[in-house]
Protein backbone atom coordinates (compact mmCIF):
# COMPACT_ATOMS: atom_id res chain seq x y z
CA UNK A 1 0.00 0.00 0.00
CA UNK A 2 1.39 3.52 -0.54
CA UNK A 3 -0.20 6.98 0.60
CA UNK A 4 -1.82 9.11 -2.36
CA UNK A 5 -2.59 12.88 -1.55
CA UNK A 6 -5.10 13.84 -3.98
CA UNK A 7 -7.90 16.89 -4.84
CA UNK A 8 -11.05 14.63 -5.42
CA UNK A 9 -14.15 17.26 -7.00
CA UNK A 10 -12.73 19.66 -4.46
CA UNK A 11 -12.36 17.12 -1.22
CA UNK A 12 -8.22 17.39 -0.56
CA UNK A 13 -7.97 13.61 0.96
CA UNK A 14 -4.74 11.83 2.03
CA UNK A 15 -5.67 7.52 1.34
CA UNK A 16 -3.68 4.33 1.64
CA UNK A 17 -3.92 2.69 -1.69
CA UNK A 18 -3.09 -0.65 -3.61
CA UNK A 19 -0.36 1.36 -6.32
CA UNK A 20 -1.27 -1.59 -8.89
CA UNK A 21 -4.95 0.52 -9.30
CA UNK A 22 -6.15 2.66 -12.06
CA UNK A 23 -7.15 6.04 -11.26
CA UNK A 24 -10.23 4.68 -12.90
CA UNK A 25 -10.58 1.46 -10.90
CA UNK A 26 -9.50 4.38 -7.04
CA UNK A 27 -12.70 6.20 -8.48
CA UNK A 28 -15.19 3.77 -8.78
CA UNK A 29 -14.33 0.76 -6.22
CA UNK A 30 -13.03 3.03 -3.34
CA UNK A 31 -14.65 6.16 -3.28
CA UNK A 32 -17.54 4.84 -5.06
CA UNK A 33 -17.98 7.06 -7.51
CA UNK A 34 -19.33 5.12 -10.05
CA UNK A 35 -20.28 7.86 -12.46
CA UNK A 36 -17.13 7.28 -14.49
CA UNK A 37 -17.34 4.38 -16.55
CA UNK A 38 -14.89 1.44 -18.07
CA UNK A 39 -15.87 0.97 -21.15
CA UNK A 40 -12.93 -1.04 -23.63
CA UNK A 41 -9.91 -0.57 -20.80
CA UNK A 42 -7.56 0.56 -23.48
CA UNK A 43 -7.94 4.51 -24.13
CA UNK A 44 -10.02 3.89 -27.26
CA UNK A 45 -13.27 4.64 -26.21
CA UNK A 46 -13.39 7.73 -23.52
CA UNK A 47 -16.16 6.66 -20.69
CA UNK A 48 -13.39 6.89 -18.41
CA UNK A 49 -12.71 10.45 -18.99
CA UNK A 50 -12.49 13.08 -16.11
CA UNK A 51 -10.63 15.61 -15.51
CA UNK A 52 -6.76 15.50 -14.36
CA UNK A 53 -4.87 18.82 -13.90
CA UNK A 54 -7.48 20.46 -15.68
CA UNK A 55 -6.67 18.41 -19.16
CA UNK A 56 -9.21 15.31 -20.11
CA UNK A 57 -7.55 11.93 -19.59
CA UNK A 58 -8.60 8.31 -19.91
CA UNK A 59 -8.72 7.08 -16.69
CA UNK A 60 -7.75 3.65 -17.53
CA UNK A 61 -4.47 4.65 -18.35
CA UNK A 62 -3.31 6.35 -15.47
CA UNK A 63 -1.98 4.47 -12.70
CA UNK A 64 -3.80 5.81 -9.32
CA UNK A 65 0.00 6.72 -7.93
CA UNK A 66 0.40 9.17 -10.74
CA UNK A 67 -2.58 11.46 -9.44
CA UNK A 68 -0.22 12.00 -6.23
CA UNK A 69 -1.06 15.98 -5.65
CA UNK A 70 -3.47 16.15 -8.60
CA UNK A 71 -6.81 18.04 -8.68
CA UNK A 72 -9.50 15.78 -10.62
CA UNK A 73 -13.09 16.18 -11.71
CA UNK A 74 -15.31 13.50 -12.06
CA UNK A 75 -19.00 13.75 -13.35
CA UNK A 76 -20.04 13.36 -9.91
CA UNK A 77 -18.88 16.99 -9.57
CA UNK A 78 -19.88 18.61 -11.82
CA UNK A 79 -23.43 19.58 -11.03
CA UNK A 80 -23.00 22.96 -8.45
CA UNK A 81 -25.05 22.55 -5.05
CA UNK A 82 -27.20 20.87 -6.28
CA UNK A 83 -28.01 22.44 -9.93
CA UNK A 84 -26.62 20.97 -12.85
CA UNK A 85 -24.26 22.25 -14.93
CA UNK A 86 -25.47 23.89 -18.32
CA UNK A 87 -23.69 21.04 -20.32
CA UNK A 88 -25.80 18.59 -18.37
CA UNK A 89 -28.75 20.75 -18.81
CA UNK A 90 -28.61 21.00 -22.17
CA UNK A 91 -27.42 17.37 -22.82
CA UNK A 92 -30.99 16.70 -21.42
CA UNK A 93 -32.56 19.22 -23.15
CA UNK A 94 -31.02 18.04 -26.72
CA UNK A 95 -31.51 14.49 -26.47
CA UNK A 96 -27.97 14.07 -26.42
CA UNK A 97 -27.83 11.14 -24.18
CA UNK A 98 -29.88 7.94 -25.17
CA UNK A 99 -28.30 4.52 -23.14
CA UNK A 100 -25.81 7.42 -20.84
CA UNK A 101 -23.29 4.98 -20.71
CA UNK A 102 -20.94 7.15 -22.87
CA UNK A 103 -22.18 10.54 -21.19
CA UNK A 104 -19.85 10.71 -17.91
CA UNK A 105 -16.96 10.61 -20.62
CA UNK A 106 -18.64 12.86 -23.07
CA UNK A 107 -18.90 15.94 -20.13
CA UNK A 108 -16.05 15.42 -18.45
CA UNK A 109 -14.10 16.02 -22.45
CA UNK A 110 -16.68 19.06 -23.11
CA UNK A 111 -16.07 20.82 -19.85
CA UNK A 112 -12.51 20.40 -20.16
CA UNK A 113 -12.96 22.16 -23.50
CA UNK A 114 -14.92 25.14 -22.46
CA UNK A 115 -13.32 25.86 -19.28
CA UNK A 116 -10.65 27.33 -21.21
CA UNK A 117 -12.54 28.11 -24.50
CA UNK A 118 -15.67 28.95 -23.77
CA UNK A 119 -16.61 30.10 -27.72
CA UNK A 120 -15.66 26.84 -29.61
CA UNK A 121 -16.41 25.89 -33.18
CA UNK A 122 -17.82 22.98 -34.25
CA UNK A 123 -14.41 21.74 -35.46
CA UNK A 124 -13.29 22.12 -31.90
CA UNK A 125 -15.63 20.51 -30.15
CA UNK A 126 -15.28 17.48 -32.73
CA UNK A 127 -11.34 17.70 -32.26
CA UNK A 128 -12.02 17.63 -27.95
CA UNK A 129 -14.72 14.89 -28.19
CA UNK A 130 -12.96 12.86 -30.76
CA UNK A 131 -11.73 10.01 -28.22
CA UNK A 132 -15.45 9.59 -26.94
CA UNK A 133 -16.93 7.08 -28.75
CA UNK A 134 -21.03 6.91 -28.79
CA UNK A 135 -22.96 4.34 -30.06
CA UNK A 136 -26.90 5.60 -29.94
CA UNK A 137 -26.64 9.21 -30.62
CA UNK A 138 -25.13 9.81 -34.01
CA UNK A 139 -23.27 12.66 -32.06
CA UNK A 140 -24.97 15.70 -34.17
CA UNK A 141 -27.07 16.20 -30.67
CA UNK A 142 -23.87 16.03 -28.41
CA UNK A 143 -22.21 18.83 -30.73
CA UNK A 144 -25.30 21.00 -30.42
CA UNK A 145 -25.63 20.09 -26.70
CA UNK A 146 -21.91 21.45 -26.36
CA UNK A 147 -22.30 24.75 -28.44
CA UNK A 148 -25.58 25.47 -26.80
CA UNK A 149 -23.83 25.13 -23.31
CA UNK A 150 -21.28 27.28 -24.50
CA UNK A 151 -23.99 29.69 -25.60
CA UNK A 152 -25.12 30.10 -22.23
CA UNK A 153 -21.78 30.11 -20.32
CA UNK A 154 -20.87 32.92 -22.58
CA UNK A 155 -24.21 34.80 -21.22
CA UNK A 156 -22.89 34.02 -17.71
CA UNK A 157 -25.48 31.79 -17.43
CA UNK A 158 -22.99 28.75 -16.29
CA UNK A 159 -23.00 28.75 -12.63
CA UNK A 160 -19.51 27.21 -12.39
CA UNK B 1 4.11 -2.94 -7.31
CA UNK B 2 6.07 -0.43 -5.65
CA UNK B 3 5.62 3.02 -7.70
CA UNK B 4 8.35 5.46 -7.02
CA UNK B 5 8.06 9.38 -8.44
CA UNK B 6 11.38 10.26 -9.85
CA UNK B 7 12.59 13.75 -9.24
CA UNK B 8 15.17 13.93 -11.81
CA UNK B 9 16.84 12.13 -14.47
CA UNK B 10 19.44 10.56 -12.78
CA UNK B 11 17.19 9.38 -10.01
CA UNK B 12 15.23 7.58 -12.52
CA UNK B 13 18.13 6.08 -13.78
CA UNK B 14 19.05 5.22 -10.29
CA UNK B 15 16.13 2.90 -9.70
CA UNK B 16 16.26 1.34 -12.91
CA UNK B 17 19.71 0.05 -12.11
CA UNK B 18 18.56 -0.84 -8.68
CA UNK B 19 15.76 -2.46 -9.74
CA UNK B 20 17.80 -5.13 -12.25
CA UNK B 21 15.05 -5.39 -14.90
CA UNK B 22 12.07 -5.26 -12.58
CA UNK B 23 11.35 -1.84 -13.50
CA UNK B 24 9.64 0.36 -16.11
CA UNK B 25 8.87 3.39 -16.42
CA UNK B 26 6.63 5.58 -16.86
CA UNK B 27 5.97 8.47 -19.31
CA UNK B 28 2.77 8.68 -20.60
CA UNK B 29 1.57 4.67 -20.04
CA UNK B 30 -0.71 4.62 -22.76
CA UNK B 31 0.88 1.53 -24.03
CA UNK B 32 2.10 0.65 -20.79
CA UNK B 33 -0.97 0.30 -19.03
CA UNK B 34 -2.71 -1.25 -21.60
CA UNK B 35 0.22 -4.12 -22.03
CA UNK B 36 -0.10 -4.54 -17.91
CA UNK B 37 -3.80 -4.62 -18.10
CA UNK B 38 -3.55 -7.08 -20.67
CA UNK B 39 -1.19 -9.25 -18.63
CA UNK B 40 1.86 -8.33 -21.31
CA UNK B 41 3.80 -6.84 -18.43
CA UNK B 42 4.27 -7.47 -14.46
CA UNK B 43 6.63 -4.78 -13.44
CA UNK B 44 7.82 -5.41 -9.88
CA UNK B 45 8.69 -1.00 -9.67
CA UNK B 46 7.43 1.89 -11.51
CA UNK B 47 8.96 4.82 -11.92
CA UNK B 48 7.00 8.01 -12.81
CA UNK B 49 9.34 10.73 -15.25
CA UNK B 50 6.71 13.01 -15.47
CA UNK B 51 8.14 14.39 -11.56
CA UNK B 52 11.19 14.33 -13.22
CA UNK B 53 12.10 18.55 -13.94
CA UNK B 54 14.77 17.83 -15.95
CA UNK B 55 12.83 14.93 -18.31
CA UNK B 56 9.48 18.20 -18.47
CA UNK B 57 9.26 20.68 -21.30
CA UNK B 58 10.48 22.15 -24.76
CA UNK B 59 13.23 24.81 -24.91
CA UNK B 60 15.49 26.03 -26.88
CA UNK B 61 19.14 25.34 -26.33
CA UNK B 62 21.78 27.02 -28.80
CA UNK B 63 20.85 26.12 -31.88
CA UNK B 64 18.60 22.71 -31.10
CA UNK B 65 15.26 22.58 -30.12
CA UNK B 66 14.94 20.42 -26.83
CA UNK B 67 11.93 18.38 -26.06
CA UNK B 68 12.00 16.31 -22.76
CA UNK B 69 11.19 13.00 -22.93
CA UNK B 70 8.61 13.85 -20.28
CA UNK B 71 7.01 16.41 -22.61
CA UNK B 72 3.25 14.85 -23.60
CA UNK B 73 1.93 15.33 -27.46
CA UNK B 74 -0.54 17.40 -26.39
CA UNK B 75 2.04 19.69 -25.10
CA UNK B 76 4.49 19.92 -28.28
CA UNK B 77 1.13 20.37 -30.89
CA UNK B 78 0.57 23.63 -28.97
CA UNK B 79 4.07 24.69 -28.35
CA UNK B 80 4.97 27.93 -29.99
CA UNK B 81 8.16 26.55 -31.12
CA UNK B 82 7.40 23.42 -32.18
CA UNK B 83 4.84 25.23 -34.61
CA UNK B 84 7.55 28.32 -35.78
CA UNK B 85 10.17 25.63 -36.03
CA UNK B 86 9.00 22.32 -37.01
CA UNK B 87 5.16 22.46 -37.84
CA UNK B 88 4.78 19.38 -39.45
CA UNK B 89 6.19 17.84 -35.93
CA UNK B 90 3.13 19.79 -34.49
CA UNK B 91 1.04 18.51 -36.69
CA UNK B 92 1.38 14.83 -36.72
CA UNK B 93 1.77 14.87 -32.80
CA UNK B 94 -1.80 16.23 -32.98
CA UNK B 95 -3.09 13.34 -34.93
CA UNK B 96 -2.04 10.60 -32.14
CA UNK B 97 -4.91 8.88 -30.67
CA UNK B 98 -7.01 11.39 -29.34
CA UNK B 99 -6.87 14.54 -27.06
CA UNK B 100 -7.14 12.10 -23.83
CA UNK B 101 -4.05 10.32 -24.69
CA UNK B 102 -2.49 13.11 -26.10
CA UNK B 103 -2.79 14.92 -22.69
CA UNK B 104 -0.67 11.83 -21.11
CA UNK B 105 0.99 10.30 -24.10
CA UNK B 106 4.76 11.32 -25.00
CA UNK B 107 6.79 11.97 -28.08
CA UNK B 108 9.84 9.85 -26.42
CA UNK B 109 7.39 6.69 -25.88
CA UNK B 110 6.11 7.22 -29.64
CA UNK B 111 9.89 6.16 -30.61
CA UNK B 112 10.79 3.80 -27.88
CA UNK B 113 7.38 1.37 -28.57
CA UNK B 114 9.04 1.17 -32.03
CA UNK B 115 5.15 1.06 -33.60
CA UNK B 116 6.03 1.29 -37.58
CA UNK B 117 3.13 3.41 -38.11
CA UNK B 118 4.12 6.18 -34.95
CA UNK B 119 3.29 9.39 -36.47
CA UNK B 120 5.11 11.52 -33.90
CA UNK B 121 7.91 9.10 -34.75
CA UNK B 122 7.66 9.43 -38.19
CA UNK B 123 7.49 13.21 -38.28
CA UNK B 124 10.25 13.34 -35.72
CA UNK B 125 12.47 10.99 -38.21
CA UNK B 126 13.65 13.09 -41.63
CA UNK B 127 14.61 16.41 -38.61
CA UNK B 128 17.38 13.88 -37.69
CA UNK B 129 16.83 14.28 -34.19
CA UNK B 130 19.73 12.87 -31.24
CA UNK B 131 18.09 10.93 -28.22
CA UNK B 132 20.19 12.08 -24.66
CA UNK B 133 20.20 8.55 -23.42
CA UNK B 134 21.53 8.38 -20.10
CA UNK B 135 23.23 4.76 -19.02
CA UNK B 136 25.84 4.33 -15.83
CA UNK B 137 28.31 5.24 -18.50
CA UNK B 138 27.17 8.74 -18.63
CA UNK B 139 24.97 10.32 -21.10
CA UNK B 140 25.36 9.52 -24.94
CA UNK B 141 23.39 11.39 -28.02
CA UNK B 142 22.18 8.19 -30.40
CA UNK B 143 20.62 9.36 -33.65
CA UNK B 144 17.49 8.13 -34.54
CA UNK B 145 18.11 5.15 -36.64
CA UNK B 146 19.96 3.45 -34.07
CA UNK B 147 17.18 3.52 -32.02
CA UNK B 148 15.29 0.52 -33.54
CA UNK B 149 15.77 -2.86 -33.18
CA UNK B 150 12.60 -4.46 -34.38
CA UNK B 151 8.82 -4.37 -34.70
CA UNK B 152 7.67 -3.14 -31.52
CA UNK B 153 10.86 -3.15 -30.05
CA UNK B 154 13.57 -0.40 -28.69
CA UNK B 155 17.19 -0.95 -29.38
CA UNK B 156 18.07 0.27 -26.08
CA UNK B 157 18.42 -1.52 -23.26
CA UNK B 158 15.09 -0.86 -20.94
CA UNK B 159 16.91 -1.86 -17.75
CA UNK B 160 19.87 0.39 -18.01
CA UNK B 161 19.18 2.73 -19.70
CA UNK B 162 16.88 5.90 -20.64
CA UNK B 163 16.19 8.70 -22.52
CA UNK B 164 16.26 11.73 -20.88
CA UNK B 165 15.74 14.42 -23.96
CA UNK B 166 15.03 14.74 -27.99
CA UNK B 167 17.22 17.02 -29.75
CA UNK B 168 16.51 18.21 -32.89
CA UNK B 169 18.44 20.88 -34.99
CA UNK B 170 17.22 24.02 -35.67
CA UNK B 171 16.37 24.24 -39.63
CA UNK B 172 18.54 26.46 -41.82
CA UNK B 173 17.30 28.59 -44.26
CA UNK B 174 15.88 27.02 -47.22
CA UNK B 175 14.98 23.76 -45.42
CA UNK B 176 11.64 23.06 -44.95
CA UNK B 177 9.43 19.78 -43.63
CA UNK B 178 6.24 18.15 -44.20
CA UNK B 179 3.95 15.40 -42.56
CA UNK B 180 1.03 13.86 -44.33
CA UNK B 181 -1.03 10.59 -43.12
CA UNK B 182 -3.96 9.02 -44.48
CA UNK B 183 -6.46 7.48 -42.29
CA UNK B 184 -9.99 6.00 -41.95
CA UNK B 185 -11.27 8.03 -39.63
CA UNK B 186 -9.79 11.50 -38.18
CA UNK B 187 -9.83 10.48 -34.54
CA UNK B 188 -8.44 7.04 -32.73
CA UNK B 189 -7.43 5.69 -35.67
CA UNK B 190 -3.79 4.66 -36.70
CA UNK B 191 -2.66 5.54 -40.32
CA UNK B 192 -3.32 3.36 -43.20
CA UNK B 193 0.22 4.90 -44.22
CA UNK B 194 1.86 7.83 -42.79
CA UNK B 195 4.89 9.65 -44.94
CA UNK B 196 7.31 12.86 -43.78
CA UNK B 197 9.90 14.72 -45.38
CA UNK B 198 12.46 16.93 -45.02
CA UNK B 199 14.94 18.55 -47.63
CA UNK B 200 16.80 21.95 -48.28
CA UNK B 201 16.53 24.10 -51.59
CA UNK B 202 20.04 25.53 -52.83
CA UNK B 203 20.47 27.77 -56.06
CA UNK B 204 17.51 26.30 -57.05
CA UNK B 205 17.82 22.55 -57.11
CA UNK B 206 17.46 19.96 -54.04
CA UNK B 207 20.21 19.97 -52.08
CA UNK B 208 19.35 16.97 -50.20
CA UNK B 209 16.10 15.12 -48.86
CA UNK B 210 15.48 13.10 -46.17
CA UNK B 211 11.79 10.73 -46.54
CA UNK B 212 10.00 8.84 -44.24
CA UNK B 213 7.44 6.24 -44.61
CA UNK B 214 5.38 3.58 -42.68
CA UNK B 215 4.04 0.87 -41.67
CA UNK B 216 6.36 -0.29 -43.65
CA UNK B 217 9.06 -1.52 -42.14
CA UNK B 218 10.60 -1.32 -38.63
CA UNK B 219 9.87 1.94 -37.38
CA UNK B 220 9.79 4.97 -39.82
CA UNK B 221 11.41 3.73 -42.93
CA UNK B 222 13.88 5.62 -44.93
CA UNK B 223 13.23 5.77 -49.14
CA UNK B 224 17.16 6.02 -50.15
CA UNK B 225 16.39 5.58 -53.64
CA UNK B 226 14.15 8.49 -53.88
CA UNK B 227 16.58 10.44 -52.07
CA UNK B 228 19.11 9.67 -54.06
CA UNK B 229 17.46 10.88 -57.03
CA UNK B 230 16.08 14.15 -55.92
CA UNK B 231 19.50 15.24 -55.16
CA UNK B 232 20.83 17.97 -57.55
CA UNK B 233 17.03 18.36 -59.22
CA UNK B 234 14.51 21.34 -58.60
CA UNK B 235 11.21 20.33 -56.96
CA UNK B 236 9.07 19.39 -59.75
CA UNK B 237 5.63 18.17 -59.76
CA UNK B 238 7.17 15.13 -62.44
CA UNK B 239 10.44 15.39 -59.90
CA UNK B 240 7.93 14.57 -56.90
CA UNK B 241 5.73 12.20 -58.63
CA UNK B 242 9.45 9.86 -59.94
CA UNK B 243 10.49 10.05 -56.07
CA UNK B 244 7.00 8.77 -54.77
CA UNK B 245 7.26 5.84 -57.67
CA UNK B 246 10.72 5.40 -56.31
CA UNK B 247 9.87 5.29 -52.89
CA UNK B 248 8.54 1.80 -53.27
CA UNK B 249 11.48 -0.05 -53.48
CA UNK B 250 12.06 0.90 -49.89
CA UNK B 251 8.77 -0.09 -49.22
CA UNK B 252 7.55 -3.62 -47.46
CA UNK B 253 4.21 -3.09 -46.76
CA UNK B 254 2.29 -5.70 -45.09
CA UNK B 255 -1.49 -6.05 -45.72
CA UNK B 256 -3.65 -5.51 -42.54
CA UNK B 257 -7.46 -6.70 -42.05
CA UNK B 258 -8.65 -3.10 -40.80
CA UNK B 259 -5.73 -0.33 -42.26
CA UNK B 260 -5.25 -1.57 -45.87
CA UNK B 261 -3.81 -4.62 -48.07
CA UNK B 262 -0.45 -4.60 -49.26
CA UNK B 263 -1.70 -3.94 -52.49
CA UNK B 264 -3.85 -0.74 -51.48
CA UNK B 265 -0.57 0.36 -49.79
CA UNK B 266 1.66 0.09 -52.90
CA UNK B 267 -0.99 1.84 -54.96
CA UNK B 268 -1.31 4.81 -52.65
CA UNK B 269 2.51 5.27 -50.70
CA UNK B 270 3.61 7.21 -53.94
CA UNK B 271 0.73 9.53 -53.90
CA UNK B 272 1.61 10.47 -50.17
CA UNK B 273 5.31 10.93 -50.89
CA UNK B 274 4.36 13.34 -54.09
CA UNK B 275 2.18 15.40 -51.49
CA UNK B 276 4.28 15.53 -48.87
CA UNK B 277 7.04 16.40 -51.72
CA UNK B 278 4.63 19.17 -52.82
CA UNK B 279 3.96 20.30 -49.42
CA UNK B 280 7.63 21.67 -48.92
CA UNK B 281 7.78 22.66 -52.21
CA UNK B 282 4.85 24.95 -51.51
CA UNK B 283 6.58 26.24 -48.42
CA UNK B 284 9.54 26.96 -49.98
CA UNK B 285 7.33 29.19 -52.75
CA UNK B 286 9.24 26.82 -55.67
CA UNK B 287 5.61 24.74 -56.49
Amino acid sequence: MALLTVTVNGEKMSVEVNPDLRLVDFLRDELQLTGTKIGCGKGECGACTVIMNGKAVTSCLVPVMRAEGAVIQTIEGVAHKGKLHPLQEEFINKGAIQCGFCTPGMIMSAKALLDHNSNPTREEIKEALGGNICRCTGYAKIEEAVLAAAARLREGGGDL
Amino acid sequence: MEFMQAKSAREALEALLKARGQAVLLAGGTDLMVNIQEGKAHPQVMIDINTAADMKGIRLEGEELVIGAAATLSEIDQDPLVVKYFPSLAKAASTVGSLQIRNLATLTGNVMTAQPAADGAMALAPLEPRFAVLSEEGERLVPMAQMYAGFGKTALDQSKELVKEIRIPLPHLGEAAAFTRLELRKSLSLPMLNTAAMLKMEQGVIAWARITMGPVGVGPVRATEAEAFLQGKPLTRENAAEAGRLALKNAKPRSNPLRGSKEYREEVLPVLVRRTLEDIGAQLGVL
